[in-house]
Protein backbone atom coordinates (compact mmCIF):
# COMPACT_ATOMS: atom_id res chain seq x y z
CA UNK A 1 0.00 0.00 0.00
CA UNK A 2 1.29 3.37 -1.61
CA UNK A 3 1.95 5.80 1.82
CA UNK A 4 -0.93 8.55 1.90
CA UNK A 5 0.54 11.52 1.27
CA UNK A 6 -2.09 13.14 3.38
CA UNK A 7 -3.68 12.01 6.77
CA UNK A 8 -6.96 13.78 8.17
CA UNK A 9 -7.65 13.38 11.83
CA UNK A 10 -10.91 15.13 14.08
CA UNK A 11 -9.74 16.73 17.17
CA UNK A 12 -11.88 18.62 19.94
CA UNK A 13 -11.10 21.57 17.81
CA UNK A 14 -12.04 21.07 14.40
CA UNK A 15 -9.65 18.89 12.13
CA UNK A 16 -6.24 18.61 11.56
CA UNK A 17 -4.58 17.93 8.16
CA UNK A 18 -0.99 15.98 8.64
CA UNK A 19 0.77 16.50 5.09
CA UNK A 20 3.90 14.41 4.27
CA UNK A 21 5.77 15.90 2.26
CA UNK A 22 7.42 13.71 -0.48
CA UNK A 23 6.11 14.46 -3.68
CA UNK A 24 4.73 17.99 -5.41
CA UNK A 25 2.20 19.59 -4.39
CA UNK A 26 -0.77 18.83 -6.94
CA UNK A 27 -0.86 15.23 -5.95
CA UNK A 28 -1.37 16.56 -2.08
CA UNK A 29 -3.90 18.94 -2.72
CA UNK A 30 -5.87 16.10 -5.32
CA UNK A 31 -6.04 13.92 -2.14
CA UNK A 32 -7.08 16.62 0.05
CA UNK A 33 -9.93 17.82 -2.34
CA UNK A 34 -11.06 13.67 -2.75
CA UNK A 35 -10.90 13.34 0.80
CA UNK A 36 -13.04 16.38 1.04
CA UNK A 37 -15.46 15.43 -1.52
CA UNK A 38 -15.91 12.33 -0.39
CA UNK A 39 -16.81 13.76 3.19
CA UNK A 40 -18.58 17.09 2.03
CA UNK A 41 -21.09 17.21 5.03
CA UNK A 42 -19.53 16.16 7.43
CA UNK A 43 -16.35 18.38 6.77
CA UNK A 44 -18.50 21.78 5.69
CA UNK A 45 -18.22 25.01 8.32
CA UNK A 46 -15.68 23.31 10.21
CA UNK A 47 -11.59 24.79 10.93
CA UNK A 48 -8.60 23.35 10.33
CA UNK A 49 -5.32 23.39 11.13
CA UNK A 50 -2.31 21.97 9.06
CA UNK A 51 0.47 20.19 9.97
CA UNK A 52 3.76 19.27 7.67
CA UNK A 53 6.28 16.55 8.28
CA UNK A 54 9.35 16.64 5.89
CA UNK A 55 9.38 20.03 4.80
CA UNK A 56 6.99 22.90 4.43
CA UNK A 57 4.44 24.88 2.33
CA UNK A 58 5.41 27.82 0.58
CA UNK A 59 3.11 30.93 0.84
CA UNK A 60 1.85 30.46 -2.66
CA UNK A 61 0.66 26.84 -1.75
CA UNK A 62 -0.63 27.70 1.38
CA UNK A 63 -2.97 29.85 -0.09
CA UNK A 64 -4.03 27.68 -2.40
CA UNK A 65 -4.83 25.48 0.13
CA UNK A 66 -6.96 28.00 2.08
CA UNK A 67 -8.75 28.72 -1.31
CA UNK A 68 -9.63 25.25 -1.42
CA UNK A 69 -11.01 24.54 2.27
CA UNK A 70 -13.06 27.82 1.46
CA UNK A 71 -14.99 25.82 -0.94
CA UNK A 72 -15.75 23.70 1.89
CA UNK A 73 -16.75 26.39 3.97
CA UNK A 74 -13.86 25.89 5.98
CA UNK A 75 -11.56 28.07 7.59
CA UNK A 76 -7.73 27.16 8.02
CA UNK A 77 -6.73 28.09 11.22
CA UNK A 78 -3.68 30.55 11.28
CA UNK A 79 -0.82 29.20 13.37
CA UNK A 80 2.16 30.45 14.87
CA UNK A 81 4.35 28.63 12.51
CA UNK A 82 2.11 26.70 10.05
CA UNK A 83 5.55 25.99 8.05
CA UNK A 84 7.52 24.10 9.81
CA UNK A 85 11.24 24.08 9.22
CA UNK A 86 14.78 24.29 10.96
CA UNK A 87 16.85 27.05 8.98
CA UNK A 88 15.30 30.06 7.25
CA UNK A 89 15.79 29.40 3.75
CA UNK A 90 18.70 32.47 3.23
CA UNK A 91 21.04 32.02 5.78
CA UNK A 92 21.56 28.07 4.58
CA UNK A 93 25.20 28.24 3.07
CA UNK A 94 26.40 25.00 1.82
CA UNK A 95 29.43 23.52 3.83
CA UNK A 96 32.16 21.47 2.40
CA UNK A 97 33.93 19.37 4.69
CA UNK A 98 37.66 17.31 4.09
CA UNK A 99 38.63 14.68 6.47
CA UNK A 100 42.38 15.55 5.35
CA UNK A 101 45.63 17.37 4.80
CA UNK A 102 45.65 19.73 2.39
CA UNK A 103 49.15 19.15 0.51
CA UNK A 104 51.46 21.58 -1.38
CA UNK A 105 50.31 22.46 -5.16
CA UNK A 106 46.53 21.38 -3.81
CA UNK A 107 44.03 23.85 -4.27
CA UNK A 108 40.43 23.79 -2.81
CA UNK A 109 37.07 26.15 -4.25
CA UNK A 110 34.25 25.68 -3.17
CA UNK A 111 31.28 28.42 -3.12
CA UNK A 112 30.25 27.85 0.35
CA UNK A 113 31.78 27.19 3.20
CA UNK A 114 34.87 25.07 3.74
CA UNK A 115 35.77 22.88 7.24
CA UNK A 116 39.14 21.34 6.92
CA UNK A 117 39.89 18.38 9.50
CA UNK A 118 43.30 18.53 8.87
CA UNK A 119 46.33 20.84 8.16
CA UNK A 120 46.71 23.32 5.33
CA UNK A 121 50.49 23.18 4.55
CA UNK A 122 52.75 25.30 3.00
CA UNK A 123 52.33 25.64 -1.18
CA UNK A 124 47.97 24.68 -0.88
CA UNK A 125 45.49 27.19 -1.70
CA UNK A 126 41.84 27.16 -0.01
CA UNK A 127 39.53 29.26 -2.06
CA UNK A 128 35.57 30.03 -0.07
CA UNK A 129 33.01 32.13 -0.92
CA UNK A 130 32.36 31.47 3.07
CA UNK A 131 33.77 31.38 5.63
CA UNK A 132 37.28 29.11 6.05
CA UNK A 133 37.32 26.70 9.50
CA UNK A 134 40.66 24.72 9.58
CA UNK A 135 41.04 22.31 12.47
CA UNK A 136 44.42 21.87 12.33
CA UNK A 137 47.41 23.76 11.36
CA UNK A 138 46.91 26.68 8.36
CA UNK A 139 50.07 27.03 7.15
CA UNK A 140 49.26 27.89 3.26
CA UNK A 141 46.81 30.60 1.27
CA UNK A 142 43.41 30.79 2.81
CA UNK A 143 40.98 33.17 0.39
CA UNK A 144 37.70 33.48 2.62
CA UNK A 145 34.74 35.52 1.52
CA UNK A 146 36.42 35.29 -2.16
CA UNK A 147 33.02 36.22 -4.22
CA UNK A 148 33.46 39.82 -1.96
CA UNK A 149 31.70 39.00 1.30
CA UNK A 150 33.08 41.10 3.52
CA UNK A 151 31.80 39.00 6.84
CA UNK A 152 33.83 35.65 5.86
CA UNK A 153 36.19 34.61 8.41
CA UNK A 154 38.97 32.25 8.24
CA UNK A 155 39.40 30.37 11.72
CA UNK A 156 42.25 27.93 12.41
CA UNK A 157 43.24 26.13 15.35
CA UNK A 158 46.47 27.35 14.43
CA UNK A 159 46.89 30.45 12.31
CA UNK A 160 49.86 30.61 10.82
CA UNK A 161 49.10 31.17 7.06
CA UNK A 162 51.31 32.00 4.17
CA UNK A 163 48.88 34.59 3.25
CA UNK A 164 45.68 35.70 3.96
CA UNK A 165 42.34 37.06 1.71
CA UNK A 166 39.40 37.84 2.78
CA UNK A 167 36.91 39.59 0.23
CA UNK A 168 39.46 41.62 -1.96
CA UNK A 169 41.76 41.98 1.43
CA UNK A 170 45.47 40.33 0.85
CA UNK A 171 47.47 40.25 4.18
CA UNK A 172 50.60 38.29 4.87
CA UNK A 173 52.23 37.84 8.41
CA UNK A 174 54.88 39.82 9.56
CA UNK A 175 58.27 39.25 7.82
CA UNK A 176 60.39 39.39 10.99
CA UNK A 177 60.00 35.80 13.10
CA UNK A 178 57.73 36.26 16.02
CA UNK A 179 56.32 33.75 18.02
CA UNK A 180 53.21 31.92 17.19
CA UNK A 181 50.46 31.91 19.21
CA UNK A 182 49.72 28.32 20.51
CA UNK A 183 45.64 28.57 20.54
CA UNK A 184 43.20 29.15 17.55
CA UNK A 185 42.61 32.15 16.41
CA UNK A 186 40.03 34.08 13.87
CA UNK A 187 40.55 35.94 11.33
CA UNK A 188 38.24 38.48 9.56
CA UNK A 189 37.55 42.14 8.34
CA UNK A 190 37.42 45.46 10.43
CA UNK A 191 37.70 48.24 8.20
CA UNK A 192 38.79 47.13 5.04
CA UNK A 193 41.78 45.74 7.13
CA UNK A 194 42.46 41.87 8.32
CA UNK A 195 42.79 41.50 12.14
CA UNK A 196 43.50 38.31 14.03
CA UNK A 197 42.28 37.82 17.29
CA UNK A 198 42.14 34.77 19.61
CA UNK A 199 39.30 32.85 19.45
CA UNK A 200 37.91 32.66 23.26
CA UNK A 201 38.49 36.71 23.02
CA UNK A 202 35.99 36.63 19.76
CA UNK A 203 33.07 38.23 20.83
CA UNK A 204 30.97 36.36 17.92
CA UNK A 205 27.62 38.65 18.77
CA UNK A 206 29.24 41.41 17.47
CA UNK A 207 30.29 39.15 14.23
CA UNK A 208 26.70 38.33 14.22
CA UNK A 209 25.30 41.89 14.13
CA UNK A 210 27.64 42.93 11.25
CA UNK A 211 26.50 39.79 9.40
CA UNK A 212 22.31 40.48 9.87
CA UNK A 213 23.33 44.44 8.83
CA UNK A 214 25.08 43.15 5.79
CA UNK A 215 22.22 41.37 4.31
CA UNK B 1 55.62 -11.71 -1.12
CA UNK B 2 57.73 -9.28 -3.24
CA UNK B 3 57.56 -5.59 -3.32
CA UNK B 4 57.92 -2.98 -5.61
CA UNK B 5 58.96 0.47 -3.95
CA UNK B 6 59.65 4.08 -5.46
CA UNK B 7 61.86 6.13 -4.14
CA UNK B 8 61.15 9.72 -4.81
CA UNK B 9 61.35 13.09 -3.16
CA UNK B 10 60.52 15.66 -5.97
CA UNK B 11 63.18 18.35 -5.00
CA UNK B 12 66.73 17.21 -6.58
CA UNK B 13 69.85 16.53 -4.94
CA UNK B 14 68.23 15.21 -1.85
CA UNK B 15 69.49 11.70 -2.29
CA UNK B 16 67.20 9.37 -3.95
CA UNK B 17 70.21 7.95 -5.94
CA UNK B 18 72.32 7.23 -2.98
CA UNK B 19 69.02 6.12 -1.04
CA UNK B 20 68.35 3.34 -3.67
CA UNK B 21 71.69 2.54 -3.87
CA UNK B 22 72.25 1.74 -0.10
CA UNK B 23 68.44 0.50 0.75
CA UNK B 24 69.30 -2.01 -2.31
CA UNK B 25 72.43 -3.19 -0.82
CA UNK B 26 72.16 -3.17 2.27
CA UNK B 27 68.67 -5.82 1.48
CA UNK B 28 71.17 -8.09 -0.48
CA UNK B 29 73.87 -8.13 1.26
CA UNK B 30 72.20 -7.94 5.06
CA UNK B 31 69.22 -10.30 4.19
CA UNK B 32 70.42 -11.90 1.28
CA UNK B 33 67.06 -10.94 -0.48
CA UNK B 34 67.51 -10.85 -4.20
CA UNK B 35 66.92 -7.36 -5.34
CA UNK B 36 66.55 -5.23 -8.72
CA UNK B 37 67.46 -1.47 -9.07
CA UNK B 38 65.21 0.01 -11.59
CA UNK B 39 67.27 3.47 -12.75
CA UNK B 40 64.04 5.40 -14.20
CA UNK B 41 66.00 8.74 -14.36
CA UNK B 42 65.92 8.22 -17.77
CA UNK B 43 68.43 10.69 -19.83
CA UNK B 44 70.45 11.23 -16.92
CA UNK B 45 71.06 7.94 -15.31
CA UNK B 46 73.59 7.89 -12.13
CA UNK B 47 72.37 4.78 -10.16
CA UNK B 48 75.32 2.42 -12.56
CA UNK B 49 77.87 5.16 -11.53
CA UNK B 50 76.90 5.41 -7.93
CA UNK B 51 77.23 1.43 -8.05
CA UNK B 52 80.10 1.12 -9.95
CA UNK B 53 78.61 -0.51 -13.01
CA UNK B 54 78.80 1.93 -15.38
CA UNK B 55 81.24 -0.18 -17.90
CA UNK B 56 78.71 -3.43 -17.39
CA UNK B 57 76.06 -1.11 -19.47
CA UNK B 58 75.02 -3.17 -22.43
CA UNK B 59 71.29 -2.82 -22.85
CA UNK B 60 68.82 -0.74 -20.92
CA UNK B 61 65.29 0.07 -19.47
CA UNK B 62 64.21 1.53 -22.93
CA UNK B 63 65.50 -1.41 -24.94
CA UNK B 64 63.90 -3.81 -22.70
CA UNK B 65 60.38 -1.80 -23.32
CA UNK B 66 60.92 -1.75 -26.67
CA UNK B 67 61.56 -5.26 -27.18
CA UNK B 68 65.06 -4.62 -28.48
CA UNK B 69 66.36 -7.12 -25.90
CA UNK B 70 65.01 -10.02 -23.29
CA UNK B 71 64.70 -8.59 -20.00
CA UNK B 72 67.39 -11.01 -18.60
CA UNK B 73 69.65 -9.27 -21.04
CA UNK B 74 69.75 -6.02 -19.69
CA UNK B 75 69.73 -6.66 -16.05
CA UNK B 76 73.24 -5.85 -14.43
CA UNK B 77 74.54 -8.35 -11.57
CA UNK B 78 76.38 -6.68 -9.27
CA UNK B 79 80.45 -7.40 -9.23
CA UNK B 80 79.97 -7.43 -4.87
CA UNK B 81 76.69 -8.66 -4.35
CA UNK B 82 75.59 -11.66 -5.83
CA UNK B 83 71.74 -11.05 -5.09
CA UNK B 84 72.11 -7.36 -6.20
CA UNK B 85 70.91 -6.59 -9.71
CA UNK B 86 70.61 -3.09 -11.73
CA UNK B 87 68.54 -2.33 -14.28
CA UNK B 88 70.10 0.68 -15.97
CA UNK B 89 68.43 3.99 -17.76
CA UNK B 90 68.76 4.99 -21.40
CA UNK B 91 70.80 7.48 -21.13
CA UNK B 92 70.33 9.40 -24.80
CA UNK B 93 66.59 8.94 -24.67
CA UNK B 94 64.24 11.04 -22.60
CA UNK B 95 61.37 10.47 -19.91
CA UNK B 96 59.09 10.33 -22.73
CA UNK B 97 60.53 7.02 -24.23
CA UNK B 98 58.33 4.82 -22.14
CA UNK B 99 55.22 5.09 -20.55
CA UNK B 100 53.44 4.24 -17.19
CA UNK B 101 51.75 1.22 -18.83
CA UNK B 102 54.75 -0.41 -20.06
CA UNK B 103 56.57 0.55 -16.88
CA UNK B 104 53.70 -1.17 -14.90
CA UNK B 105 54.50 -4.18 -17.34
CA UNK B 106 58.12 -4.35 -16.58
CA UNK B 107 57.27 -4.31 -12.81
CA UNK B 108 55.03 -7.14 -12.94
CA UNK B 109 57.70 -9.07 -14.71
CA UNK B 110 60.57 -8.05 -12.27
CA UNK B 111 58.53 -8.64 -9.37
CA UNK B 112 58.14 -12.23 -10.60
CA UNK B 113 62.21 -13.07 -10.44
CA UNK B 114 63.06 -10.52 -7.47
CA UNK B 115 61.72 -9.95 -3.86
CA UNK B 116 62.47 -6.66 -4.03
CA UNK B 117 62.53 -4.19 -7.26
CA UNK B 118 63.79 -0.64 -6.31
CA UNK B 119 62.73 2.05 -8.46
CA UNK B 120 64.96 5.42 -8.53
CA UNK B 121 62.59 7.76 -8.93
CA UNK B 122 63.20 11.14 -11.32
CA UNK B 123 63.13 14.74 -9.69
CA UNK B 124 59.84 16.64 -10.66
CA UNK B 125 56.19 15.66 -10.94
CA UNK B 126 56.28 14.93 -14.84
CA UNK B 127 55.98 11.63 -17.04
CA UNK B 128 59.38 10.79 -14.95
CA UNK B 129 57.45 10.95 -12.23
CA UNK B 130 54.72 9.06 -13.10
CA UNK B 131 56.39 6.61 -15.25
CA UNK B 132 58.29 5.86 -11.83
CA UNK B 133 55.50 5.47 -9.76
CA UNK B 134 52.97 3.34 -12.05
CA UNK B 135 54.17 0.46 -10.99
CA UNK B 136 55.10 0.45 -7.51
CA UNK B 137 53.04 -0.86 -4.89
CA UNK B 138 55.07 1.49 -1.91
CA UNK B 139 56.73 4.66 -1.90
CA UNK B 140 59.68 6.10 0.40
CA UNK B 141 60.30 10.13 0.40
CA UNK B 142 63.13 11.30 1.05
CA UNK B 143 63.34 14.74 1.97
CA UNK B 144 67.00 16.80 3.35
CA UNK B 145 65.64 18.86 6.40
CA UNK B 146 65.44 22.25 3.94
CA UNK B 147 62.01 23.99 3.51
CA UNK B 148 62.07 24.21 -0.26
CA UNK B 149 63.02 20.43 0.06
CA UNK B 150 59.68 19.51 2.56
CA UNK B 151 57.56 21.70 0.24
CA UNK B 152 58.18 19.45 -2.63
CA UNK B 153 58.17 15.97 -0.45
CA UNK B 154 54.76 17.75 0.54
CA UNK B 155 53.68 17.61 -3.03
CA UNK B 156 54.84 14.85 -3.82
CA UNK B 157 52.79 13.13 -0.43
CA UNK B 158 49.78 14.65 -2.43
CA UNK B 159 50.03 13.21 -5.66
CA UNK B 160 50.84 10.04 -4.50
CA UNK B 161 47.43 10.16 -2.15
CA UNK B 162 45.96 10.81 -5.69
CA UNK B 163 47.35 7.80 -7.52
CA UNK B 164 46.47 5.60 -4.88
CA UNK B 165 49.03 5.33 -2.50
CA UNK B 166 48.54 4.01 0.98
CA UNK B 167 51.20 5.52 3.69
CA UNK B 168 54.23 6.55 2.14
CA UNK B 169 57.26 6.67 3.82
CA UNK B 170 59.43 9.11 4.76
CA UNK B 171 63.44 9.07 5.16
CA UNK B 172 65.03 11.97 6.04
CA UNK B 173 67.97 12.82 4.80
CA UNK B 174 71.84 14.83 5.48
CA UNK B 175 70.40 15.97 8.94
CA UNK B 176 73.41 17.55 11.02
CA UNK B 177 72.54 17.35 14.28
CA UNK B 178 74.85 19.97 16.02
CA UNK B 179 72.70 22.52 13.64
CA UNK B 180 69.83 21.35 14.74
CA UNK B 181 70.15 21.62 18.41
CA UNK B 182 71.06 25.18 17.85
CA UNK B 183 68.34 25.92 15.84
CA UNK B 184 69.62 26.83 12.46
CA UNK B 185 68.05 23.27 10.78
CA UNK B 186 64.63 22.10 10.50
CA UNK B 187 64.31 19.17 13.20
CA UNK B 188 62.06 15.76 12.59
CA UNK B 189 60.16 16.56 14.29
CA UNK B 190 59.27 20.06 12.18
CA UNK B 191 59.29 17.92 9.10
CA UNK B 192 56.90 15.38 10.77
CA UNK B 193 54.36 17.66 11.68
CA UNK B 194 54.09 19.48 7.83
CA UNK B 195 54.40 16.15 5.92
CA UNK B 196 52.19 13.39 8.48
CA UNK B 197 53.49 10.38 7.44
CA UNK B 198 55.10 7.77 8.95
CA UNK B 199 59.11 8.06 9.56
CA UNK B 200 61.25 5.30 8.33
CA UNK B 201 64.69 6.53 9.31
CA UNK B 202 66.75 9.34 9.60
CA UNK B 203 70.11 9.55 7.75
CA UNK B 204 72.64 11.71 9.19
CA UNK B 205 74.93 14.07 6.91
CA UNK B 206 78.03 12.10 6.40
CA UNK B 207 81.48 12.91 4.19
CA UNK B 208 82.02 9.17 3.49
CA UNK B 209 78.71 9.26 1.25
CA UNK B 210 80.60 11.54 -1.48
CA UNK B 211 83.55 9.44 -1.05
CA UNK B 212 81.75 6.01 -1.21
CA UNK B 213 79.38 7.81 -3.98
CA UNK B 214 82.56 8.77 -6.13
CA UNK B 215 84.18 5.39 -5.30
CA UNK B 216 80.92 3.59 -6.51
CA UNK B 217 80.75 1.43 -3.03
CA UNK B 218 77.42 1.98 -1.52
CA UNK B 219 78.20 3.60 2.56
CA UNK B 220 75.71 0.45 3.67
CA UNK B 221 78.49 -2.09 3.30
CA UNK B 222 80.94 0.70 5.04
CA UNK B 223 80.68 -0.43 9.03
CA UNK B 224 82.42 2.46 10.09
CA UNK B 225 80.02 5.14 8.10
CA UNK B 226 77.44 6.62 10.45
CA UNK B 227 75.02 7.53 7.29
CA UNK B 228 75.84 3.25 6.59
CA UNK B 229 74.63 2.54 9.85
CA UNK B 230 71.52 4.60 9.44
CA UNK B 231 70.87 2.67 6.12
CA UNK B 232 71.03 -0.39 7.92
CA UNK B 233 68.87 0.34 10.10
CA UNK B 234 66.41 1.24 7.35
CA UNK B 235 67.21 -1.90 5.73
CA UNK B 236 66.00 -3.75 8.57
CA UNK B 237 62.97 -1.61 9.73
CA UNK B 238 61.79 -2.52 5.36
CA UNK B 239 61.87 -6.47 6.45
CA UNK B 240 59.39 -5.21 9.31
CA UNK B 241 62.17 -5.20 12.32
CA UNK B 242 61.26 -2.82 14.74
CA UNK B 243 64.36 -0.64 15.20
CA UNK B 244 64.68 2.79 17.24
CA UNK B 245 65.84 5.51 15.80
CA UNK B 246 69.72 6.30 16.26
CA UNK B 247 70.77 8.77 18.45
CA UNK B 248 71.65 11.90 16.99
CA UNK B 249 73.13 13.73 20.15
CA UNK B 250 76.72 13.47 20.18
CA UNK B 251 77.90 12.26 23.53
CA UNK B 252 80.61 14.07 24.66
CA UNK B 253 83.15 11.22 26.04
CA UNK B 254 83.15 11.27 29.64
CA UNK B 255 86.75 12.12 32.15
CA UNK B 256 86.45 7.83 32.73
CA UNK B 257 85.82 7.24 29.06
CA UNK B 258 89.41 9.30 27.76
CA UNK B 259 91.17 7.91 30.97
CA UNK B 260 89.87 4.62 29.82
CA UNK B 261 90.31 5.10 26.29
CA UNK B 262 93.66 6.34 27.09
CA UNK B 263 95.12 2.99 28.20
CA UNK B 264 93.53 1.16 26.01
CA UNK B 265 90.39 -0.76 28.61
CA UNK B 266 88.00 0.82 25.81
CA UNK B 267 87.08 0.40 22.61
CA UNK B 268 86.44 3.76 20.51
CA UNK B 269 83.13 3.73 18.91
CA UNK B 270 83.27 2.53 15.55
CA UNK B 271 83.07 6.43 14.52
CA UNK B 272 86.22 7.28 16.55
CA UNK B 273 85.72 10.54 17.80
CA UNK B 274 83.92 9.64 20.98
CA UNK B 275 80.20 9.96 19.69
CA UNK B 276 77.05 8.04 21.17
CA UNK B 277 75.56 6.29 18.57
CA UNK B 278 72.16 3.90 19.84
CA UNK B 279 71.22 1.14 17.32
Amino acid sequence: MALDPVVIKGTRDGITIIIERYGDFERVKNFIYEKLESGKDFFAGGTARVKVKNGFLSDEEYMKLEQLLKNYNMSLKKQPYPRSYIFPEQYRSPILLLKRTIRSGQKISYKGTVVILGDVNPGSEVVACGDILVMGVLRGMAHAGADGDISAIVAAFRLQPTQLRIAGVISRPPEEKQEVPRFPEVARLKDKTIVIEPYYQLNFNSIKRKQEGIK
Amino acid sequence: MSQVLVITSGKGGVGKTTTTANIGTGLALYKQRKVVMVDADIGLRNLDVVMGLENRIVYDLVDVTHGLCRLKQALIRDKRFENLYLLPAAQTKDKTAVTPEQMEKLCDELRKEFDYVLIDCPAGIEQGFKNAIAGADKAIIVTTPEVSAVRDADRIVGLLEASGFEEPKLLINRIRPDMVKRGDMMSIDDMIDILAIELLGVVPEDEKIVVSTNRGEPAVADESSRAGQAYRNITRRIEGEEVPLMTLEEVEPTFMDKLRMLFGLKNRTAKGDGAKWTF
